[in-house]
């Protein structure tokens, strides 16, 4: 018989370490069925009819499955679940599900190119301001400037971007914050030497960067592109603030939520149309959750 | 090549902040020079009722949770899933799950666990507590405690991964080293592995000192912001986007400004300090 996970000596504990192990182990165990507790109750209500959900919760039964799975929920929520915004147009869950997909790519692919062409920049050439740069980088990310949404709106609706699809690229081209930081990590690892035999071969700058260096980048870019997209699809208050026309599933879905109180029996359709907004999510981590928890690393914040 | 990102760096992170704090100067209704909203701002603060001044303590209180629960705690978790606890694997997938679900969806069945009548209800029954009927957030007292219960229960994910990270390039030969000459798992842990992850939990922790301070968190999801629950980020949020009583009106522009300005210039301080005190903390070089 082969063992399963190879026994060194760092795995090797004493027999009070295997008690607090055994501790922590029940601990672990109490708080990760707590965290998914959450889609069982999804996963049940969803299938409920309405009237049954709305006795559920007052008999204390939230937590029951569903006498009769009614799969015609998640049908409904594609179907019937709209809003209204405020032009009195009625959006439908496909329509939020479109703004969803085009809005995040948007916003989290000009994020990755602009950080990519920063981080690049300031890592590989000496020239005169690259300090500065650097040390904008830092302050713009660590300083906490809050209130500033006023001012933010007003811009937009100066610019013209304002509810239009133009915002998440101009706001998402944003090249000095996290990513920044991981790609500036990244780029100041990568030997020059390579860059300096193609200029021997008597190619350009951007040979250099477009052929040699970003192909090496991409486990690095898949990781901060997938935790950004993640970030973005999940955002609901941007989409609130400054794109009202375009509900995407999180902020859509969180105005749904708000009308319901005067549609109780309507919850179960609700909660098939959570669990569908979570499916992409849930795919993208399961398709990529080895890439993103062995490249997530982050070091200091001096340059 | 340089000159796109830093044009949109210019346009939409200083042209924003300069306008920012010529707006928290301007009058209301003649935009002019003015320092009446610094004075609305001053009234609302110090007044018991006040809402600025619950949103101040709010935040302070996110802020406490922050740095003294959720941080240590996820550090804990780093280590004992490092350290290949039975089944880390599962546990390093659905503890990071709430960072990646939507907040809209955890919040709605947080609410339906601790609500009235609820499976921590019925737990509660067995020693013969309750919940009050208005439930946990629908009560001024207790709405505060609740998220912030939430908050912790959700917050270990992002930093857990990265603490992880930070652990797993510390070099496996000088454990091995010091587990020969007998080094217990807790020596390791405050000898050997802080020390040696300083750099990551120093920007960690500037980091979530400055998230605090600038995100709103789950409060719109769970009271809208009533129940006092508000806190400054929100308490901005609010005024500008609507839904609360004096909400979405062009007329809260400057006193949102003021007040963002205030508090920045009130935090500003306190993160560099963070940051400087941070940085002497001798980082280990390997």
């Amino acid at each position: 018989m082969f063992k399963k996970e190879e026994r060194t000596i760092l795995t090797r504990r004493s027999k009070g370490e295997k008690i607090v192990f055994g501790i922590v182990f029940a601990l672990f165990t109490i708080y990760a069925l707590s965290l998914l507790l959450p889609f069982v109750f999804l996963a049940f209500n969803s299938l409920k009819g309405g009237e049954e959900y709305v006795d559920g919760v007052g008999a204390g039964r939230s937590f029951f499955p569903p006498a009769h799975a009614i799969w015609s929920n998640y049908f409904n929520a594609f179907k019937a679940l709209k809003i209204t915004d405020f032009n009195g147009k009625q959006i439908g869950f496909l329509q939020m599900l479109f703004n969803s997909i085009w809005y995040t790519v948007l916003y989290v692919g000009a994020g990755v190119i602009a950080s990519s062409i920063t981080a690049y920049i300031v890592a590989k050439y000496r020239f005169r301001g690259r300090r500065f740069i650097d040390g904008i980088a830092i302050f713009s990310m660590t300083i906490p400037i809050i209130g500033t949404t006023a001012s933010a709106l007003k811009m937009y609706n100066l610019l013209g971007i304002y509810n239009t699809p133009l915002l998440p690229i101009m706001i998402g081209f944003a090249g000095f914050g996290f990513n920044f930081l991981v790609l500036r990590g990244f780029f100041s690892n990568l030997p020059w030497s390579y860059a300096e035999s193609v200029f021997v071969d008597g190619g350009g700058h951007m040979t250099v960067f477009l052929k040699i260096m970003m192909p090496q980048a991409v486990p690095c870019l898949v990781t901060l592109f997938i935790m950004a997209f993640i970030g973005t699809w999940n955002d609901y208050q941007t989409l609130l603030l400054y794109m009202p026309s375009f509900p995407t599933l999180s902020s859509g879905l969180y105005l749904v939520e708000r009308s319901l109180t005067r549609h109780v029996y309507d919850y179960p359709i609700y909660f098939a149309a959570l669990m569908i907004s979570v499916v992409p999510i849930i795919v993208l981590f399961g398709l990529f959750s080895d890439v993103i928890m062995s490249n997530f690393t982050v070091g200091g914040l001096k340059g | 090549m340089l000159a796109l990102p830093l044009v949109q760096w210019l346009i939409f992170w200083l042209g924003i902040n300069l306008d920012f704090i010529k707006l928290a100067f301007l009058d209301v209704r003649t935009d002019a020079f003015t320092f009446s909203n610094f004075v609305t701002f001053w009234d609302e603060l110090t007044s018991p009722y006040g809402s600025i001044k619950i949103a101040l303590i709010n935040t302070l209180k996110y802020f406490a949770t922050t740095m003294l629960i959720i941080n240590p705690l996820s550090l804990v978790i780093a280590y004992f899933i490092y350290k290949k606890i039975r089944g880390y694997k599962i546990f390093r997938i659905v503890f990071y799950l709430p960072a990646i679900i939507s907040s809209v969806v955890m919040v709605e069945s947080f609410r339906q666990i601790i609500r009235p009548e609820g499976i921590v209800d019925a737990f509660l029954h067995l020693f013969g507590g309750a919940i009050p009927p208005v439930g946990w957030l629908g009560s001024p007292d207790y709405a505060t405690s609740a998220i912030l219960f939430y908050t912790v229960w959700t917050g270990f994910g992002v930093n857990m991964l990265l603490f992880m990270g930070a652990m797993v390039r510390v070099p496996t030969e000088i454990l091995e080293a010091s587990k020969l000459d007998g080094c217990s798992a807790l020596r390791e842990f405050f000898v050997m592995i802080i020390p040696m992850i300083v750099p990551t939990i120093a920007t960690l922790v500037v980091v979530s000192c400055t998230n605090v301070i600038s995100t709103t968190g789950p409060i719109l999801l769970f009271t809208n912001g009533d129940y006092n629950t508000a806190t400054i980020s929100f308490w901005i949020f609010e005024k500008i986007y609507g839904g609360g009583v004096s909400g979405g009106l062009s007329s809260n522009y400057n006193i949102v400004s003021c007040t963002g300005l205030c508090f920045t210039l009130v935090s500003l301080p306190i993160i560099l300090l963070v940051r400087y005190l941070m940085d002497k903390v001798p980082a280990v070089e390997y």
